[in-house]
C-alpha cells in the first residue's frame, strides 16, 4: 500500500470521526422529554420520512423541480459511485468488469447532475442570491471529485490524483456544506418522528 | 416578555434603543434556547430553494424574502457566527452574520411579516427541516428583545393582563352567555336549552375564542346546540374561556405558558374531564400540543377539538344532522395549526359529508393545503396587512376554482381573513365556521 493509499484510509476515518462528533455535539444539546400525548406514531413518521416521503408524487417540491429532484438524486448516486471507485483504487481490487461500469456510469451521470446543478446555482437569480460561497465551492469540490474518479476508472496515471484529492476532500467534508451528508438522516429523523406523532404522516386518507 | 422594554413605544423607537450589549444578552440567551433538533435543524439547510412554491408568500410575491430558505437562514446566518468555528474563522465563506440592530430588524420584516408559521415548507423541504419551529425560536428571541409588532404585541398583553385577547370583563362575557342562553332557548324553543356557566363536575369545559362572543356569538349558540342534542355534560368557565394564545405567536414560551396554565386551572376549579377547544387553529395546537411541553409536564385531562367531538356523536349517532338543510356547495379549508400541525384532518370533513348535501374538497387539501394567511398573528399585524391580503391571493385561487358557495372553515383566524379574502376579491362566497354548518343541520327530536 502508498503512502496516498494510506492518506485516504487516515483522512476518511478522521473524516468520519469528526462528523460522529459533530452529531455527538449536537445531540449533547438534549430535549425535552415530550409531555403530550401522541395522536400517531413516530415510528411510523420516521418510515415515511425516509421512504414514501421522498418520492415526487408525495412531495410537491420535487413535483414542481422535478428536473433538479432528479438531478440530486443521480448526483447523490453519482457520489457514492466515485466513493465505490476510490474504494477499489485504495484498496487495489480488482471487481468483476460490469460493477466497474456501473459505477463509472454513475459517476459520469452524477458528474453531468453535479455541474447542471452548479449552472441552476449559478444562474437561477434567486437561487444564486440564496447561496453562500460554500455552496457553490462544495459543488465545485465533489465535482472535481467525481471528474478524478471517472478519470482513475479509466486511466491508471490518474489514480495519483484521485487519492490525493481525496484526501483534501475527506479534512474539507466536516468543516464545510458537506457535512450535511450527516444531518440528513438526522433531520429527516426528526422530521419523521414529528409528523409522525401529531397523527400528520403518513397521511392515511383517501384524496378524493 | 422582556419587562425591561415595554411595548408601549412604537417598533422602531425599541429597536433603536437597543445596545449592542442587549443583542449579546439575547445571542447568550439563543444558545441557552438551543436543543438538539434546533441544532441539527441548522445546520442542515442546503440552500436547493425548493421550498420556495411551497410558500404562499412567494407565491405571490416571488420575492427572495419569502423563500422560507432565506427567512431561516437568516436565524442560520447568526447561528454560524457564534456556534462552532467556521463562522468565525470563515465569515464570509459561510454566510455567518453579527446580530445586531439591521439584522434584528429583517428579522422582524421577514420572520414576522412573511410568515404564518404555517409549516408547508417543512413538509416540502428536502431535508425535513422543521423551519416554522426555528421561526417560532426566532421570534421568541425577539419577542425578548421587545420586537414583537404592536399589534400583535398589544393582543398578547391583553390576554395577560385581562385573561383573554379581547380584553372582555366577566361581566360582559357572563351577561353575554345569558343573553345567548336566551337565545338558544328560544331558537331551540326548549326551556331547557342550556349555556351552563361554572358547573362543577361537568365532563367536558368547553372554551372559546373571544371574538365568538364579541363578533361571532352564532357559532357559540351552535356549539350549545350540538352539546344539547348530544345531551352532554358540559360547561363554560366564567373566568378563563379563551382557547386563544397568542404568545404562541410570539415565540414567548415563558407567556405562553403562563396562559396555558390558566386554562389548566380552570379545569381543575370545575373538575372537568375533558377541555374541548372551539374551532381554532392555534388554539389546538397550543393547548393540545405545546402546552404540556410548555409546563413541563404530563396535563392530566384529554384535550379534544369540537370537531373530534362532533364527528364522534354522529357516529355513535348521540346527534343526526340532515344535509337537505345546507343545499348549497361547500368547500373546506384546513387550517394549518389544525391540520398539517394539529393532526386534526378528517373529523370536520366527516362532519361536512352528515351536514352539507354537495362537499367538494379544495385541491390541494389536507396537510398539503394552502395557508389562508391569517395565521401566525398575522391578523394582528397591521403593519404587514397589505401583504397578508396579497399573499391570500393563493388560497382565494384555490376557492375560486372550486366554484363552491360556501367557504367553511373551522378556525376563527382563518374565518376573519377569509372574509376579508371574500370582499378583497370579490369571491362572492359565504363564509361559515363546520360547527355552525352542523347545527343548521341537526335534527333534533323532542323525547
Amino acid at each position: 500500500m502508498t503512502a496516498w493509499q494510506w492518506g485516504v484510509i487516515l483522512s476518511g476515518i478522521l473524516s468520519a470521526g469528526a462528523l460522529v462528533y459533530l452529531i455527538l455535539k449536537r445531540r449533547s444539546l438534549g430535549r425535552k422529554p415530550y409531555f403530550s400525548i401522541p395522536l400517531g406514531s413516530a415510528r411510523q413518521g420516521v418510515a415515511y420520512a425516509f421512504g414514501r416521503g421522498m418520492m415526487p408524487w408525495e412531495k410537491e417540491s420535487a413535483r414542481l423541480h422535478l428536473f433538479a429532484y432528479l438531478a440530486g438524486v443521480l448526483y447523490h448516486l453519482g457520489i457514492f459511485s466515485g466513493f465505490a471507485i476510490l474504494f477499489i483504487k485504495v484498496f487495489s481490487l480488482n471487481g468483476p468488469a460490469l460493477g466497474q461500469n456501473i459505477f463509472r456510469w454513475g459517476v459520469g451521470l452524477g458528474l453531468i447532475s453535479g455541474a447542471g446543478l452548479l449552472l441552476k446555482r449559478i444562474f437561477v437569480p434567486n437561487v444564486r442570491r440564496l447561496s453562500r460561497p460554500d455552496d457553490f465551492g462544495a459543488n465545485v469540490i465533489v465535482d472535481i471529485f467525481l471528474a478524478s474518479a471517472l478519470a482513475a476508472s479509466s486511466d491508471a496515471r490518474a489514480v495519483t490524483f484521485l487519492l490525493g484529492y481525496s484526501i483534501l476532500l475527506f479534512l474539507y467534508i466536516p468543516s464545510g456544506k458537506i457535512r450535511h451528508c450527516i444531518f440528513f438522516f438526522y433531520s429527516r429523523f426528526l422530521f419523521g418522528s414529528f409528523f409522525g406523532r401529531r397523527g400528520v404522516l403518513p397521511p392515511r386518507h383517501d384524496r378524493s | 416578555m422582556n419587562a425591561q422594554r415595554p411595548s408601549s413605544l412604537p417598533l422602531g423607537e425599541r429597536l433603536a434603543r437597543l445596545s449592542p450589549d442587549d443583542f449579546k444578552a439575547a445571542v447568550r440567551r439563543l444558545a441557552n434556547a438551543l436543543d438538539a433538533p434546533s441544532a441539527v435543524n441548522l445546520e442542515s439547510c442546503v440552500r436547493c430553494g425548493l421550498c420556495a412554491e411551497s410558500c404562499h408568500y412567494f407565491l405571490d410575491d416571488r420575492d427572495l424574502k419569502s423563500i422560507p430558505a432565506y427567512k431561516l437562514n437568516l436565524i442560520i446566518r447568526v447561528f454560524n457566527r457564534y456556534f462552532g468555528r467556521r463562522g468565525r474563522l470563515a465569515p464570509a465563506w459561510t454566510g455567518a452574520k453579527d446580530f445586531n440592530r439591521p439584522e434584528a430588524q429583517e428579522w422582524v420584516d421577514s420572520l414576522f411579516g412573511r410568515c404564518t408559521l404555517c409549516g408547508r415548507c417543512a413538509l416540502n423541504c428536502t431535508m425535513g427541516i422543521n423551519i416554522p419551529a426555528l421561526i417560532r425560536k426566532a421570534r421568541g428571541l425577539l419577542a425578548w428583545l421587545g420586537l414583537v409588532p404592536d399589534g400583535l404585541s398589544s393582543t398578547v398583553e391583553l390576554a395577560r393582563d385581562t385573561g383573554n385577547n379581547m380584553g372582555i370583563s366577566k361581566e360582559d362575557w357572563t351577561e353575554t352567555v345569558a343573553w345567548l342562553e336566551e337565545e338558544l332557548q328560544a331558537d331551540l324553543q326548549d326551556p331547557g336549552a342550556r349555556l351552563p356557566l361554572d358547573l362543577k363536575g361537568a365532563d367536558i369545559l368547553y372554551v372559546v375564542n373571544p371574538r365568538e362572543p364579541k363578533f361571532y356569538p352564532l357559532t357559540l349558540t351552535a356549539a350549545g346546540k350540538i352539546f344539547h342534542a348530544a345531551q352532554e355534560s358540559w360547561t363554560l368557565s366564567s373566568s378563563y374561556f379563551d382557547v386563544t394564545n397568542y404568545a404562541y405567536f410570539t415565540g414567548d414560551d415563558e407567556l405562553a405558558g403562563l396562559l396555558a396554565s390558566r386554562l389548566k386551572s380552570a379545569m381543575e376549579e370545575l373538575q372537568a374531564k375533558t377541555l374541548v377547544l372551539a374551532e381554532c387553529g392555534h388554539g389546538f395546537s397550543s393547548n393540545r400540543w405545546e402546552a404540556p411541553e410548555w409546563l413541563s409536564r404530563k396535563i392530566g385531562y384529554e384535550v379534544k377539538s369540537i370537531l373530534t367531538v362532533t364527528a364522534d356523536y354522529i357516529r355513535r349517532g348521540r346527534i343526526h344532522l340532515d344535509p337537505q338543510r345546507n343545499i348549497e356547495t361547500v368547500t373546506l379549508h384546513d387550517p394549518c395549526q389544525l391540520v398539517r400541525m394539529g393532526g386534526i384532518i378528517e373529523e370536520q370533513r366527516t362532519i361536512l359529508r352528515r351536514a352539507v348535501k354537495n362537499f367538494i374538497e379544495m385541491t390541494p387539501n389536507r396537510e398539503k393545503n394552502y395557508c389562508c394567511g391569517g395565521g401566525g398573528g398575522q391578523l394582528s399585524m397591521t403593519e404587514f396587512a397589505l401583504r397578508r391580503k396579497s399573499a391570500g391571493r393563493v388560497k382565494s385561487a384555490q376557492i375560486a376554482r372550486t366554484k363552491a358557495q360556501v367557504v367553511a372553515a373551522p378556525c376563527h383566524n382563518c374565518l376573519d381573513q377569509l372574509a376579508e379574502l371574500n370582499r378583497h376579491y370579490k369571491l362572492g362566497v359565504k363564509v361559515k365556521s363546520v360547527i355552525e354548518l352542523a347545527a343548521d343541520a341537526l335534527v333534533l327530536t323532542t323525547v
